[in-house]
């Protein structure tokens, strides 16, 4: 009998404050994305391009989503397959840090057109990112099991890596730090890869573990989790060169086009798999994390229909398309999903660091764990939804009445932003209460 | 003798939940067979805080059987049956 016990270190689980320096921090920016649509009003929702649309993006994509992506990395590795990420107190201070001024420096870059801020953000982001990657690639490295949740995070990382790189080339095009013809192309390849590469093949991977355990749905088909993250990236491989193609004058706008529908049709194949288990789930109570996967499933559809309106061609020219599609890739699919995943993910480690602590103490029976709704009430998370909810519909009409609209909109996000962060906040005291009477019970022994 | 827990139809963190609390009533010479729809790997620190052996192997209706016994208790380490899965059951 081979027994597994002496091959495992008692640190399997990366200290509470690893992930919660990241999921605590993310509402913040949130929150600053909010001021700025305030701010702003419609001047950040009339083109894509405006300094103040693309600070907003960018505090949306990098300091919301990837701040609470990469502190998930953090924590899921060691979870889902016993792969700790190495010095992981060293590579989460760096990274949190690093990233953090890269995001407030590339937001007021942004807004002042200031290129030394733009050149501090790309060196700050560039340095955070690879040091995230260069840590999590040697966790990914270590496993020995295959499965579908590790390939997928392996190419969700390669698709991060990717993003980086075209993110830098951009912003140093952008800043006047090199000459770069392409820019515009160039810059949605940038969010070709960063939003259907990294956080797609993300929360795809992701979904595979969370949508059946969460959720007590069946298992997603076995063909379904070995074929679709690899034909997802490969697809994303061959659509960069075709756009480039096109953006050089070489090839017909129809080409990258076209080759689109396959990656298209593979999302909506995924949001569609995931809605039909999620229909078909063991126990049927109403869970505030299921209604954000919800809501992100549809919002892929949604994109999809979009992103088809785009394909006639004077629609496409019209601005009013490029921030309706961003609104609902970021906020509706990607926001949705990540946000949700935090009612699951933090009452679940405050919940399991005081249940080790009391388990190494022998305290049961002394002092109580709270249990997971206890931590976080769903009433309060409802609270949250409903204001995420109205925020996307919201934003979703502001991009056609941008004056009347686009500061409504901002309210309603920085609402939603206060609502999470104080949500957070909840469990973060909560835990710390507990912590406390667990000191107190072990040093009165 | 076997004590069976089957936690693959459970929310987390039901499952733990329900293993340590398992664990609690177990005698020497009995051991712990869990059904899991994955590798637990959070929960093995606690087993080794507890006191507790353990061995995962993959197969069985869930997936994965993880047997769980008191440290140097030897009847129970010797009365775990050899693994009737030696392929990961394959998904459905």
């Amino acid at each position: 009998m081979q027994v597994n016990r002496s091959s495992l270190s008692l640190d399997q689980a990366p200290p509470i404050s690893v992930p919660f320096r990241f999921f605590l921090t993310a509402p913040v920016f949130g929150l600053l994305a909010a001021l700025l649509l305030l701010i702003y009003g419609p001047e950040a929702l009339s083109t894509r391009w405006a300094p103040a649309t693309l600070a907003l993006t960018h505090l949306i994509t990098l300091g919301f989503l990837g701040l609470i992506m990469c502190g998930a990395m953090m924590q899921m590795l060691p979870v889902l397959a016993g792969s700790p990420v190495p010095s992981v107190e060293w590579v989460t201070a760096v990274v949190h840090l690093l990233l953090s001024i890269g995001v407030l420096a590339l937001a007021a870059g942004f807004l002042l057109g200031a290129n030394a801020l733009l050149h501090l953000a790309l060196a700050a982001l560039g340095g955070g990112f690879l040091v995230f990657i260069a840590a999590v690639a040697i966790a990914l490295k270590r496993i020995q099991a295959q499965n579908a949740t590790i390939n997928g995070m392996r190419l969700a990382v390669l698709a991060l890596f990717i993003t980086v790189m075209l993110g830098l080339t951009v912003g140093a095009g952008f800043s006047g730090m090199i000459s770069l013809g392409l820019l515009i192309p160039l810059t949605d390849v940038h969010l070709g890869w960063g939003l259907l590469g990294w956080v797609g093949l993300l929360v795809i991977s992701v979904a595979y573990q969370v949508v059946p355990m969460f959720q007590l749905t069946p298992e997603y088909p076995a063909r379904l989790t070995r074929l679709l993250a690899w034909a997802l990236f490969g697809a994303l491989m061959i659509w960069a060169p075709l756009y480039l193609a096109w953006g050089s004058g070489g090839l017909p706008r129809l080409a990258p086009d076209v080759w689109m529908l396959a990656p298209a049709a593979a999302y909506g194949l995924f949001a569609g798999v995931t809605l039909w288990l999620q229909q078909n789930r063991r126990r049927r109570v109403s869970d505030i994390t299921l209604l954000f996967w919800r809501t992100g499933m549809v919002a892929i559809a949604v994109c999809l229909l979009i992103w088809l309106w785009g394909l006639i061609p004077a629609e496409a020219y019209r601005p009013a398309w490029p921030l309706l599609l961003g609104v609902w890739l970021l906020f509706g699919m990607a926001v949705s999903v990540v946000n949700g995943m935090l009612y699951k993910i933090v009452p679940f480690l405050a919940w399991f660091h005081l249940q080790s602590r009391q388990v190494a103490l022998m305290s049961m029976g002394k002092v109580k764990v709270p249990n997971m709704k206890e931590l976080i009430p769903d009433r309060l998370a409802q609270r949250q939804l409903y204001a995420h909810l109205a925020t996307l519909i919201l934003l979703t009409l502001a991009v056609f009445w941008p004056g009347f609209l686009a500061r409504i909109a901002g309210l309603s996000l920085g609402v939603s932003c206060i609502l999470l962060l104080l949500n957070m906040l909840q469990a973060t005291r909560r835990y710390r209460q507990v912590n406390q009477e667990l000191s107190e019970f072990a040093a009165s022994r | 003798m076997e004590h069976a827990l089957d936690v693959s139809g459970l929310e987390p963190p039901e499952p733990m939940e329900r293993i340590l609390e398992a664990l609690g009533t177990l005698e020497k010479g009995d051991y712990l067979r869990i059904m899991h729809r994955r590798e637990p790997y959070l929960i093995y620190p606690m087993f080794e805080n507890m006191g507790f052996a353990w061995h995962t192997r993959p197969g069985g209706p869930a997936g994965y059987e993880i047997f769980v016994w008191r440290q140097n208790d030897e009847a129970a380490c010797a009365e775990i049956p050899p693994s009737r899965w030696s392929q990961p059951r394959k998904q459905k």
